[in-house]
């Protein structure tokens, strides 16, 4: 394998790894406290960490190794908000019809999934969002959070059936 | 209806491995048409901006801010206190023993203030050395150039230069010690010049300048040199002293100058212009020289 023989002590290397998991890493965080700013210092923290311990950790482990840092940090931090996402500007392409009162009614439904992602177990959030957003598979997130896929297959149902039985307009 | 995994099915359904049969009958519910809704519409979810440019160089500066605290953390070993105490001694010593030096170089001029808030302004390349330890009661310093003072009261104020020695109570005067050439000017209060044997006490308005152990004194109207405005002036200088001093103010070579005859002049040139200032002091002397664009002057002989 090529890849056993770099080192995250380069910094080649160091740069590589973080333009390929940064981000996710900072959304993780982001899904988990809903701040951004505190987001992306967990995750430069997690960075340092990894670099101040470059020779201990190989290339491979790199990935899994940020995301126990960038969570156990995360463990250690108290302030939460809510978790804010941006929408796309239409999600016309989800509707067959575009009636005023279709309008209307997916102005509504953004509202209430927002609150909906917003009141979901911190668990269920960070699973829901790195499958939806991050495009992660179950197993990927798995091997992220350091828990089983069973586990993470329970969290993306809970989190479905909950966002369901949150958002009212599903019951009109 | 039933589910196989009663507590995962959703997440079985999205990611596509549930059963077909299974599939079949879920699609025709209402959990699936809603279900299918917020899977979509979640996939256009998107997080705030990231810049990852601007994180990595936040990533590399904790990097390299945190080596320094890492450092302060470590235990630090006896011998680093005897070093910090050699340091500090060294620092003691070298603030209160050590000769402070002053210094301007070819066509510069600097000004300072000695410890007890007297002024020193030095003149092109021209130097001062004293020491601060115990500058009150002993103030002394060695001159090499031309410097003029302007001394606060207090204790005797003495300027040493190789010609001579200056000493004073709170007053205003210039001393210019180069090679063979010494002249002192007063601008206020009193001055002891001592040069030799020859002995001369100064009041304002007087100047004495001593060449080959001749002193000639001379009345000045300046109120201060007239190098600290941007001029030197002269009384009765010899040529050579002169051509010397424009070299210093211009920071220029003058080639040639061992031909001048011996002549006295008396004037002033600006250190601004130097085309003019050549033309001040050759064209009164009536010496001819050259002067090209790279600033090198050259004397003619004499016809």
């Amino acid at each position: 394998m090529p890849d056993t023989q770099k080192s995250v002590c380069e910094q080649r290397v160091f740069e590589e790894v973080f333009n390929t998991h940064s981000k996710t890493i900072r959304n993780f965080i982001y899904y988990k406290c809903g701040d951004s700013a505190q987001a992306e210092d967990l995750t430069q923290d997690a960075f340092v960490k990894l670099w101040n311990n470059c020779a201990k950790v190989p290339f491979e482990k790199a990935k899994s190794y940020l995301y126990t840092l960038a969570n156990n940090a995360f463990l250690n931090e108290v302030a939460h908000k809510k978790v804010i996402l941006k929408h796309q500007k239409s999600v016309s392409s989800i509707a067959s019809h575009e009636s005023p009162e279709f309008i209307y009614r997916e102005k509504e439904f953004k509202k209430e999934l927002d609150n909906a992602i917003a009141n979901l177990t911190e668990k269920q959030r960070e699973v829901f969002l790195l499958n939806r957003i991050e495009n992660k598979k179950y197993k990927e997130i798995a091997e992220m959070l350091g828990i089983s896929l069973k586990a993470v297959e329970k969290r993306m149902h809970g989190a479905l059936v909950s966002l369901r039985s949150e958002i009212k307009e599903f019951k009109k | 209806m039933e589910h196989q995994n009663n507590d995962t099915y959703l997440a079985k359904w999205l990611s596509g491995e549930m059963s077909g049969e299974e599939l079949m009958e879920f699609k025709k519910t209402a959990e699936y048409k809603d279900c299918k809704f917020i899977v979509d519409v979640t996939a256009g979810l998107e997080t705030p901006i990231y810049d990852q440019q601007k994180n990595f160089s936040a990533t590399l500066n904790k990097i390299s801010n945190q080596k320094n605290t890492t450092k302060v953390r470590t235990l630090i070993p006896r011998w680093a206190y005897a070093v910090a105490a050699t340091v500090v001694l060294f620092l003691g010593y070298s603030f209160f023993f050590q000769q402070t030096t002053f210094q301007a170089q070819l066509a510069e001029q600097t000004t300072f203030l000695l410890p007890d808030g007297s002024e020193v302004m030095l003149n092109a390349d021209s130097e001062i050395a004293f020491k601060s330890y115990n500058w009150d009661s002993n103030r002394t310093l060695n001159l090499t150039g031309e410097a003029y003072f302007k001394v606060k009261k207090g204790s005797k104020f003495t300027v040493k230069t190789k010609e001579g020695t200056v000493a004073v109570l709170g007053t205003q005067f210039t001393v210019n010690s180069r090679n063979d050439f010494y002249n002192v000017t007063c601008f206020e209060g009193k001055v002891k010049v001592t040069s030799g044997k020859l002995n001369h006490i100064l009041t304002p308005g007087n100047a004495i300048s001593i060449q080959d152990n001749i002193a000639t004194p001379y009345k000045t109207n300046e109120v201060t040199p007239s190098w600290t405005a941007q001029e030197s002036s002269f009384n009765e200088v010899a040529i050579y002293e002169v051509v010397t001093e424009l070299e210093r103010q211009y920071n220029i070579t003058v080639s040639g100058k061992e031909n001048l005859k011996i002549a006295y002049f008396t004037g002033r040139f600006s250190h601004t212009n130097l085309q003019q200032a050549l033309t001040t002091v050759f064209d009164t002397m009536e010496i001819r020289y050259t002067f090209d664009a790279n600033r090198n002057v050259r004397i003619q002989k004499y016809k």
